[in-house]
Order: C-alpha cells, then structure tokens, then sequence
C-alpha cells in the first residue's frame, strides 16, 4: 500500500495513532474528542509545534461516511509526511511557527468498522431507530445547518436519513462541541471525502454565495487582471481552492472540479463544511477524492499513493494561504501578484466607503 | 451509430443561472454601494424566471451538464441503436454537450465527443444522439473484441467470482474481460434509468456466473451508486455477447419502494471500446 500502514481494523488505526504519538512525542499529541453511538472513543492528533507564540488552528476530519475508505488513509498519509518532513521543508516549518493541525482520521468509527466487517458499501453510522429495525444516519446531513431542509431523507432506511433532530447524533455532537469550543481560532475546516474529484465551497442548500468578512483585512473581493484592468472577483474561498486544485494537477495530472455544493454537485442540508463557514470558520471546504466513478468508493490499490501525494499539494495549498494571510511578514517574497492584490485592496476600500 | 429523431421537438438551450461576470461593472465607479449595485446588474440582466420551452445556458461544470455527459456516455458505452420516436413531449428538456473522454482501462484520451440528450418522463429512457472521434483504430478494438471472445471460448473452466474489485480495489487480471462486459451491460441499465435529477455509477460487481452453452454469456449481481440518493441499488443482469452482433441485456433491479423493474434489450456493445466521460464542456 505504497509504505502507509494500510487502513485494516480500526484497533490499527489506534495503534497507529498511539505509536505516532510516542514516536514524535515533541509535535504530536492524541487527545479525546467524544464516543460514537457504539461507544467506542475517538481521538484526534494535535501536531503543534512547542512555542510561546499563541496559534491558530487548522482542522481536518476524515472518514465521516464509512465506505469512503481513500479518505482515512489521507489523513493518515497526511500526519505521516508532516512528521517525516517538518524538519526539512521550510513551508511546513513556516507555517507551523504559527498554526496547528489538528487531524481526526477516521469520524465514523462504528460505520468505518461496519463496511471492513459486513457491508463495504455502507455509508451512515451505526444509530438504531425503529426497534433496531432499521440502522444509520448520515453524519454529513445532521449538523445543524439548514438541517433537514434539502437533499435529505427523514426515513430511516434511506442513505441521506438526516437523523432525528440536528446534532441528534453523537458523532456529530463530538465535532461540533469542539468546534464551537475553539472556533474562535480555528481559520480552516477541512473534510474529507470521496469520489469525484471535486473542491466543494457553501453551500449546499442554497445557490446564494457566502458573504463573510474575516479578520482585520475585510477583504470582500480578489482582482485579477492587469492594473490597468481589475476585474473583482468576489470569493477569496474560491480562489483559494482554485489554486489548491491547480497544484494538484501539477503532480500526475489529476482535474479537480471547484465550486459550491449547490451549483457543481446537488443540493444538500446539515453538512460539517456548511455548519463550520455558518459559525464563522473563514474557508471551510469539502474534498472529493479519486476517482470519478470507474472503480468510485472501491479505489485501486496503486492510486492510494497517487492520491495521496496529489491531495497533499491541494491541502498544503490552502494551509500556506492560510499562514501567509493571517500572518503576513517574514521573509515574505512580494510577488506579482501580491502587489496585485493590495493594489486591488485600495480599490475595494473605496468601493465599500463611498 | 448516429440517430435523428423523426420530428425534432422545440429545442431547448439554456439561460445564465449564474450571476453575470462582474467586468460589467466597471463603468459605474461613481455609482452607489457595491452590494446594490450587485443587485440591479443581477435583475436586468437574469430573466425573471426561465418560462418552459426557454433557451438557457448551462454551466458546462454543474452538474445537470456533468449528468447529461453521463448519460451520452452509458448510451454511447452500449452503442445502443435506434431507442424509438419521440411520442409525449411534455416538459422538453434537451441539453447539446461536447466532451472529451478517456480509455476506461488506462485514462488516455480517447477522443471527444458531440452528444444531444433528451430527458423525458420516468419510465421512458433519455434519447441520446452520439458522435465521438475516436483515437483508437476501431479495427483494432474488433481484432481485441475478437481475441478475447476466442480466449473465452476456449476457456476450459466457465468463470465464476464475486466482488469485482474486491473490497480494496483489486481485480483479478483473469476476471477483468468479466468486468469490462459488466460496464458495458450495466450501461444500458444505467441509461434506461437515468433522468435528469437520478444519475448512476457502476459501484461494484457483486457476482458473475458463466453459463456454459454455445454463447458467452453472463449472469451477473451489479451494485448501482445512485446520485443525489447515495442509494446502492441491486440488478440482476443477463447477458449475451458476440463481437459485432447486437449486446442482448436483460435485468431487473430490486428498489425497496417501487418493487421490481423490468428490462430488456437487444443492443450491440463492444468489450474494448468502452470510454468513460473527461470532462463536459460547451
């Protein structure tokens, strides 16, 4: 599996999580996050870099539907090239000066077990309803963003059962209760999923673009263009997963699809991407990985790898945007386009006070 | 493999859904605050709404385009012939596509692809008029259709398997000719069912038996992925293949709330030119 531990039972994946711990005791640190409706405890990793300077952080949760097996094994192959290569590559170092990961690499534990053990292609967690008749909510429809408006199922047998009540699920409370507790630091949400090959931006339940001002900057519009023709662009997110997706072509050629749920994919409700940009989470985005559905959830096992590699340029894309807006300065090369872009801030500024 | 419907309905391009590229906004520098500006450009320049029968343009990277493309692409993998005239109109709904594609084995460009596709209503299929360049010399996809039906033929044992890949994605290098059959059958089903709010992928091969008479032919356990549903849905098809003769495919579907659907057909399909969908574009 192309030198990751390959993603058997989940008692590997804790053991793997303790043994990362112990073998990179100074970077990582594994820590309870909440138990799944069959009680089984899920952790996350903290990669943070010891330092008296107060960081932000960056999110990312993998596994939140069972049989998307690619996606735990890139937060794997994530944790495992940020410990290998933070002492070697000065991007990785820069941005841990001032940021923290936090990585949780399987969401659904009981649903991940249950596609290994009895059905590969199950979906939604392991929740009983009706008796024990009838099993699973989809995580990614319960949190409470326009929850049960669009893109869902209030039956219990359907995949997109969106559960009894937003946050009815364990799993989900987990995640939001940290979430909340820290959003006030946390600059990215990530999660993780697959196939199709797409950067999803909000929302899924409505086509009407995200509209937030962030930080001190308040940028509200990215130019592009020469000077002498500034075209705005509104949605720094969507330029920011546009270059994502273009440093993940940049390694085998792989085309990623970028653009809000609503618009590119289908409508949905009480996803974890729309409920993190709704408490305020600055860019909140949701990857699909390979492939576009000639093999889909049961992925070859010589593309892991490929994956793998690709998506990390995609992720380190946006984390080193992240850095490099929110902690500008240092040996910050001003480039073209950066000398664009604040040509372009005054513009707006004019704009928004006239 | 081209088709024109006898009588052409009213046909249908599309309206921007989108909201208009902002360059139009430079000559109003002197004019009131951004956001209504925004406002006033997006009403005159967007239709109110789009009356039935209107021309709209479509975002060549949504998703009615994205499932559009598909669905040419399970007609054109089947290379179905003539699906019939077009009786009921109703609610018209036909989208022109230019695509590119893949080789379905090793990703390579395969040629593009010109394609109408007409959604009618439920229980009727998408009428689909496909024409493609091909890259692949189609006398070397016959001489390969022709090998492999030999390789079969002569096969001493019928073949037999399930989980086609396997849970980790794995196919056996003796059960890949099962496969490739597989998507070109499971194509007509996922044609036949395809509307334009349901799309399908083939997920998994679930089983394959061999029957062992003077055919090659397959029954065959298929899982489809249902989109926006995330529905697996199960089908049972039959095939029956000779190279250069009509693809004969018959199934039925198990759904758990409309019961059992029937189909049936006599198509002509081809092991080697199976191409799958790049990307749509206008």
């Amino acid at each position: 599996h192309g030198g990751i531990l390959p993603p058997r039972h989940i008692i590997r994946i804790y053991q793997w999580m303790t043994q990362i711990q112990k073998s990179n005791s100074e970077l990582v640190t594994q820590h309870y996050l909440g138990k799944t409706t069959e009680n089984r405890t899920m952790y996350y990793l903290q990669i943070s870099q010891p330092s008296d300077k107060i960081k932000k952080i960056i999110w990312m949760d993998c596994g939140i539907h069972a049989r998307e097996w690619i996606s735990p094994a890139f937060c794997q192959w994530f944790v495992k090239e940020i410990l290998q290569n933070y002492r070697s590559d000065p991007k990785i170092r820069r941005f841990l000066q001032n940021l923290d990961l936090y990585i949780l690499p399987v969401l659904n534990i009981d649903g991940y077990i249950y596609s290994w053990e009895k059905d590969r292609l199950w979906r939604k967690n392991r929740s009983p309803h009706m008796n024990g008749t009838c099993y699973g909510t989809d995580l990614n429809r319960n949190f409470n963003s326009s929850w049960g408006s669009i893109g869902v199922s209030y039956n219990c047998s359907s995949e997109i059962f969106c559960g009894s009540g937003p946050e009815s699920e364990p799993e989900t409370r987990a995640v939001a209760q940290f979430i909340k507790k820290k959003k006030s630091d946390i600059l990215c949400y990530l999660t993780i999923h697959s196939y199709g090959q797409y950067i999803l931006t909000p929302y899924g339940s409505t086509t009407r673009p995200p509209n937030k001002n962030f930080g001190p900057l308040k940028i509200t519009a990215k130019c592009t263009g020469t000077d002498d023709n500034i075209i705005p662009v509104l949605n720094i997110q969507m330029h920011v997963a546009e270059m994502a997706a273009a440093a993940l072509m940049g390694k085998y050629g792989t085309s990623y699809k970028v653009g809000p749920t609503s618009l590119i994919l289908y409508s949905n409700s009480g996803s974890s991407r729309d409920w993190a940009h709704m408490i305020g989470i600055p860019f909140s985005y949701t990857f699909e990985l390979r492939d576009k559905g000639t093999h889909g959830f049961v992925l070859p096992p010589d593309q892991i790898q490929p994956t793998c590699e690709e998506t990390m340029l995609a992720v380190t894309t946006i984390i080193d945007y992240v850095d490099q807006k929110y902690f500008p300065g240092g040996a910050v090369m001003l480039t073209a386009s950066s000398l664009g872009l604040s040509l372009c801030l005054s513009v707006v500024l004019t704009w928004t006070v006239s | 493999q081209t088709y024109r419907p006898s009588a052409e309905p009213a046909s249908v391009r599309s309206h921007p859904g989108r909201s208009p590229p902002l360059s139009t906004m430079q000559g109003l520098s002197a004019a009131p605050p951004a956001a209504f500006l925004l406002l006033l450009l997006s009403a005159l320049l967007s239709p109110a709404a789009a009356a039935p029968g209107a021309e709209r343009e479509l975002n060549p990277s949504g998703r009615l385009a994205a499932g559009a493309a598909r669905v040419a692409l399970h007609y054109l993998n089947f290379q179905a012939g003539s699906p019939g005239a077009l009786k009921e109109l109703g609610q018209v709904r036909k989208y022109y596509l230019q695509f590119t594609t893949e080789d379905y084995k090793n990703g390579e460009n395969a040629g593009s692809c010109l394609a109408t596709v007409l959604y009618r209503r439920t229980k009727f299929p998408p009428v689909v008029n496909i024409k493609c360049m091909h890259t692949k010399d189609q006398k070397q996809i016959q001489e390969e259709d022709n090998r492999l039906y030999q390789k079969i033929r002569h096969q001493t044992k019928p073949i037999t398997g399930n989980n086609i890949p396997d849970s980790y994605g794995h196919i056996e290098p003796a059960l890949e000719p099962a496969w490739a059959l597989a998507v070109a059958g499971s194509s007509y089903i996922m044609w036949e069912k395809s509307t334009e709010s349901l799309g399908y992928f083939l997920a998994q091969v679930k089983s394959v038996k061999q029957w062992v008479n003077d055919f090659i032919e397959f029954d065959y356990t298929v899982l489809l992925h249902e989109i926006p549903t995330q529905e697996i849905i199960s089908c049972h098809m039959r095939l029956t293949w000779l190279p250069g003769h009509p693809l004969k495919v018959k199934y039925f579907c198990a759904s758990e709330n409309q019961g059992l659907e029937d189909g049936s057909g006599m198509e002509s399909g081809s092991a080697a030119g199976i191409l799958h969908g790049k990307g749509a574009n206008f």
